[in-house]
């Protein structure tokens, strides 16, 4: 009996001990290891190694970085309360502003700290560039570095670029095209495309005329497909084989691996004219933010200044998955690190005016009536 | 209530409890938290909302009936070809390999250790136009049936492939259960092969083909890489639809009302069965 009771007492001191620790000192302790940890959460690139590893090194701070899947699905994240989890996210530009910012899931930068940056980078993205201020304009929310135009993709030994980029989103609609391209299933982008497909600028206020030219368009594209998948390299390989001529939503970001890998056939198109004041095609610009972490980790803003560096910018560009544009291609130090073979696989040759004849990429305010519409479309396919 | 204390003071009880509360917080608790998320107003993100029935009348007023309708039909068609496949097999195993029976287990439980994307990703370059299958035909035969990805039949493919130990398993110990000493009175009543099939094994063995119909139908009506994958989307599942009214649509209320449904249909249909089959029959008990 007294065993028990001495063991006993021994259990109650050491859970006490336990559960004051784990209240008591563990925040503290959390802090302290802060100062050398890093999460990010990202689209792909930013978490391989050849962009880490010297901030690793340099910082001797320990980086987790997670690739994110969908914009839409980072962001439900933080919503959920991952907040405490990461420190930078990385997303395409209208969430920040539009979302992140509004809801208190991201902080502000200093301006006079990074505003620099930004002065360095191509003319289009000189300070201040909307997409990385809030509404008011006084807020620094994040840095800028890869972009791209984002249509559609053809094998320019069946379909010239020339006829593509003339034909644009109709070209998906022409009945000889039937059972010849795939939809890359980035179900938000292909809504914004089809807008475009039906001649209706995505990125405003719809008519009830307007939603019904979606929903038809949407239909068309759907039923005229032969496959759908979300898997960029299963389509890159699909159109390689011969198995389609076109794939209806994707770029330089999905073009670019097989063009690297040789496939110059693969190619992103911009569409030579559309419904966004004369402009057919939309071009994303990815924007890094720092989470609004409770505890946020003092390396966070260190990351977003090395990512500027020119070596790092070009590993960006040139990380493991997908290659694309780098903002930061403005200064000399950073486009001379390309070569002839990058900038093709890039499709820099084109990148300048495929941005003149783009539209940034915006929210889209019926968006929910349209996923409807979207998503019947998807399900009553005809296959 | 001296009742309920003796009770809760019980050994059995008392053992059960960390577990009980774990299954209480980790799998009771995102239940009831989708079928709350369920009633709240469209795309709100929080659970404080009035309460509403908006999302299931938009469910049932537009075309998810396709999504399930395809969901459902193709666990049906996966469940019996499975147990025609792996019936032969899981006799083998259980009557017949003998000491191979153990290689044969091991053989057909390795991929699990894999990824079951990558597996079918495998799949993929198989049944690929100018793929391994598509290419060697056309090179050795000059024959192409490069229509093979992408379609309702790949997509079958890719779950009879991927549930196969799923049900294998449960049926080896099903028909791993049933006495000899039964098959033996049988035939020296006169029975014949077939007859001892009907009558004897399959009887018996029925706790083990229902529980693996079980678990392949509840897993085939939720899953989406293989017609992610190996269909191009042919078709849309109602796993699919989940995951998109969650990311895409930004509507976790449609998203859970979708979760609710599937989960009262496979609900629904469990129930029916097990008061069909009686299991304490098949199981020997009555």
């Amino acid at each position: 009996m007294a065993i028990q009771t001495s063991r006993r007492n021994f259990l109650k001191s050491t859970s006490a001990f336990a559960a004051a620790y784990a209240f008591g000192t563990m925040p503290s302790l959390a802090r302290a290891a802060r100062e050398k940890e890093l999460n990010i959460y990202c689209w792909e690139g930013y978490n391989s190694d050849d962009v880490l590893d010297p901030f690793r090194r340099e910082f001797d701070a320990t980086v987790r970085a997670e690739g994110l899947t969908s914009d839409p699905d980072a962001v439900n994240k933080l919503r959920a309360g991952e907040t405490k989890v990461w420190d930078l996210i990385n997303v395409n530009n209208p969430w920040a502003r539009e979302l992140m910012w509004p809801e208190g899931l991201i902080l502000d930068l200093p301006r006079e700290r990074f505003e620099p940056f930004f002065e360095k980078m191509m003319p289009a993205f000189h300070p201040p560039y909307p997409w990385a201020m809030d509404k008011t304009g006084e807020h620094l929310l994040g840095v800028t570095q890869r972009f791209g135009p984002f249509n559609f993709v053809v094998n320019t030994n069946k379909i010239s670029r020339a006829m593509a980029e003339d034909q644009g989103f109709k070209l998906f609609f022409d009945p000889a095209m039937k059972d010849r391209y795939g939809v890359l299933t980035y179900d938000n982008w292909n809504i914004y495309h089809m807008c475009v497909a039906a001649d209706v600028h995505p990125f405003k206020q719809h008519t009830p005329e307007e939603i019904a030219a979606f929903s038809d368009a949407a239909k068309q594209v759907f039923n005229g497909a032969k496959i759908l998948t979300d898997d960029l390299v299963a389509m890159n390989l699909a159109l390689i084989n011969g198995e389609i001529d076109a794939y209806f939503t994707g770029g330089t970001y999905t073009a670019s691996p097989a063009r690297y890998d040789g496939h110059n056939n693969v190619r992103g198109i911009t569409p030579n004219s559309g419904p966004m004041d004369g402009k057919g095609g939309i071009v994303w610009i990815e924007l890094t933010s720092v989470v609004n972490n409770p505890q946020v980790s003092p390396l966070a803003e260190e990351f977003l200044a090395y990512i500027q560096r020119p070596d790092v910018s070009k590993n960006v560009a040139f990380a493991e998955g997908t290659y694309n544009p780098v903002t930061q291609m403005g200064d000399e130090a950073v486009l001379g690190a390309f070569d002839s073979e990058e900038l093709d696989a890039i499709q820099w040759d084109s990148l300048e005016e495929e941005m003149a004849r783009s539209q940034d990429y915006d929210i889209n305010p019926d968006y929910a009536e349209m996923y409807d519409h979207y998503s019947a479309a998807k399900r009553e396919r005809e296959s | 209530m001296k009742i309920v204390a003796r009770w809760i003071r019980q050994p059995g009880f008392l053992t059960a409890l960390p577990v009980g509360i774990f299954l209480l917080i980790g799998f009771a608790g995102p239940l009831v938290l989708v079928l709350l998320y369920s009633f709240m107003p469209p795309k709100t993100f929080t659970l404080g909302q009035v309460p509403t029935i908006e999302n299931y009348i938009s469910v049932v007023t537009q075309s998810y009936y396709i999504s399930f309708g395809w969901s459902l039909a193709l666990a049906v068609v996966t469940v019996f070809l499975l147990i025609l496949i792996t019936y032969p097999v899981a006799y083998g195993m259980a009557k017949i390999f003998g000491k191979w029976a153990t290689l044969i287990t091991i053989l057909i439980a390795l991929p699990l250790l894999i990824s079951e994307n990558i597996r079918l990703f495998g799949w993929v370059l198989l049944l690929l136009k100018n793929g391994i299958i598509d290419g060697s035909l056309q090179y050795l035969f000059g024959l192409s049936l490069s229509g093979m990805l992408y379609t309702v039949p790949a997509i079958v493919l890719g779950m009879v492939y991927v549930y196969l130990p799923f049900m294998l398993f449960p049926l080896v110990i099903g028909i791993s259960m049933v006495p000899e000493s039964l098959k033996e009175a049988a035939r020296d009543l006169g029975a014949s092969r077939f007859q001892i099939f009907r009558e004897v094994e399959l009887p018996l063995s029925m706790p083990g083909i229902l529980i693996g119909s079980l678990l392949v139908f509840i897993l085939t009506l939720g899953s989406l890489a293989e017609s992610k994958i190996l269909g191009g989307q042919a078709i849309v599942m109602i796993a699919d639809d989940i995951e998109s009214a969650f990311t895409f649509a930004q509507n976790w209320p449609k998203g859970s009302v979708l979760s609710v449904i599937l989960i009262t249909i496979s609900l629904i249909i469990i129930y029916f069965l097990f008061r069909k089959i009686d299991l304490d029959r098949v199981v020997g008990r009555r």
